[in-house]
């Protein structure tokens, strides 16, 4: 196979330097194989530009902190081969995150912020003994919480839906999962009604209208269009009951 | 407000769907149409029904447009948003809220114009059409068609009740056959004579 020569159109704007206006930044690189695009966003930086800035960590979709829109869609620059790319490669930054600098953002404050309006740990009256044997649990449902706890937090599905790049304060396809997770966990002694008080709104699960792209473009394929109807339908019933 | 939606949208696909196999029946002759009409009458379910119909879209617009991106910013951001992601359940929801408004408005004047020369009749139906309706009516055909099944899809993914992508060619299917028993239908009206 020919050598392609890539060219990568890079969002460049440090909000320390506001003086040098937001900009597009055209860079060249030749494709090597299996090339992903954290690897070729590494040589950019050692080769050409070192002030280029953008999240990694794990290279290997765990971390979830490396999450850009590629050519508009967002996915994780370690997952995706620049293989199945056209020869020009538009990167930005993800939307909704605040911008730290180029295509670096902070999903942290976000997520953070879904786990506190979510209380996304284990509400429970029983005291932990630290001794004692843990609680057994059927393996069938433990592997169904751990197929919600597989959300690695990259913001993917965040960026993705419309919702939440028009409302700031939609919980979106990460809290909405997060939600699922605690609702089918036993542990969780919290009742529907009381989970009703949080996500049985507009900025919860009834904000939602269906587009789907979370669902499309989940790095981790986390089957979100299931666990977002879970929510939906526990959410309805506890709706239909509290009239009653 | 979800259910509300849900069961509004529902029942408005329901009579659509029903609405256009009424009126179909004129490719059956002006007999078969006009014995339809007159069955709906003398069970006043048309008396029922046509309040029923119109409180029922205004619920659902109410509902349904809630949602919509109504601040001028929220628009700009959706729009930006959508040509950024090119992704067509994304669009389609563009296409969704458009045939929506496009719905309210040319089903308005449906039913007036309707209700205007009251009870329906084929031959008065026949006359409606062919001074000028032709165009309006193919128009309504074509966007309660397709928002009512872009609406259906949504519903089923919303509350999973169906596989996405297997199901989608045969909403697709099922809104050609009806619009094509709809075009049928008005191209009868506008080639018989009175």
């Amino acid at each position: 196979m020919a050598q392609r020569l890539l060219t990568f159109e890079i969002f460049r704007y440090n909000p320390a330097s506001p003086e040098i206006l937001p900009r597009l930044q055209e860079f060249h690189l030749e494709e090597t194989q299996g090339m992903t695009l954290f690897i070729a966003l590494n040589r950019l930086r050692e080769e050409q530009d070192p002030s280029l800035m953008f999240d990694f960590v794990c290279r290997a979709a765990v971390c979830g902190s490396c999450a850009i829109l590629i050519n508009g869609r967002p996915g994780l620059a370690c997952k995706t081969l620049t293989h199945d790319l056209p020869d020009k490669i538009v990167l930005m930054p993800l939307p909704v995150f605040k911008l730290v600098g180029d295509l670096s953002v902070d999903t942290g404050v976000w997520f953070r912020h879904l786990n506190e309006r979510t209380e996304a740990w284990i509400h429970t009256d029983k005291i932990f003994d630290r001794q004692g044997p843990e609680d057994r649990m059927d393996n069938p449902l433990a592997h169904q919480i751990y197929e919600a706890e597989r959300c690695i937090e990259c913001g993917t599905c965040i960026a993705a839906c419309a919702t939440a790049n028009m409302r700031a304060d939609f919980l979106g396809a990460a809290g909405l999962n997060r939600i699922a997770r605690f609702l089918i966990d036993p542990r969780d002694e919290r009742s529907p009604r009381q989970v009703f008080e949080v996500v049985g709104t507009d900025e919860g699960v009834f904000g939602c209208v269906g587009l789907m792209a979370c669902d499309d473009l989940c790095p981790m394929e986390i089957p979100l269009q299931a666990q977002l109807a879970h929510v939906r339908r526990k959410m309805a019933l506890a709706a239909l009951r509290k009239k009653k | 407000m979800e259910l509300v939606q849900l069961a509004s949208g529902l029942f408005l696909l329901g009579f659509l769907q029903f609405h256009l196999f009424a009126v179909s029946t004129i490719i059956l002759g002006p007999a078969a149409f006009n014995a339809d009409s007159a069955w709906l009458d003398e069970y006043y379910l048309s008396y029922l029904g046509i309040p029923l119909v119109i409180l029922a879209i205004f619920v659902h617009g109410l509902v349904a447009l809630r949602k919509a991106p109504w601040k001028f910013q929220e628009m700009q951001t959706y729009l930006q948003h959508s040509r950024r992601l090119a992704h067509l359940d994304t669009w389609a929801w563009l296409v969704q809220i458009l045939t929506g408004m496009a719905v309210l408005v040319l089903a308005a004047i449906h039913i007036w114009s309707t209700l205007l020369t009251w009870p329906i009749e084929a031959a008065k139906s026949i006359t409606r059409v062919q001074s000028g309706y032709f165009s309006l009516l193919l128009a309504l055909l074509l966007v309660a068609e397709i928002h009512a099944m872009v609406g259906l899809y949504r519903i089923l993914v919303k509350w999973s009740w169906i596989h996405r992508r297997k199901f989608t060619s045969y909403l697709v299917y099922a809104t050609i056959f009806f619009v094509v028993l709809g075009v049928i239908a008005l191209l009868v009206f506008f080639f018989r004579k009175v």
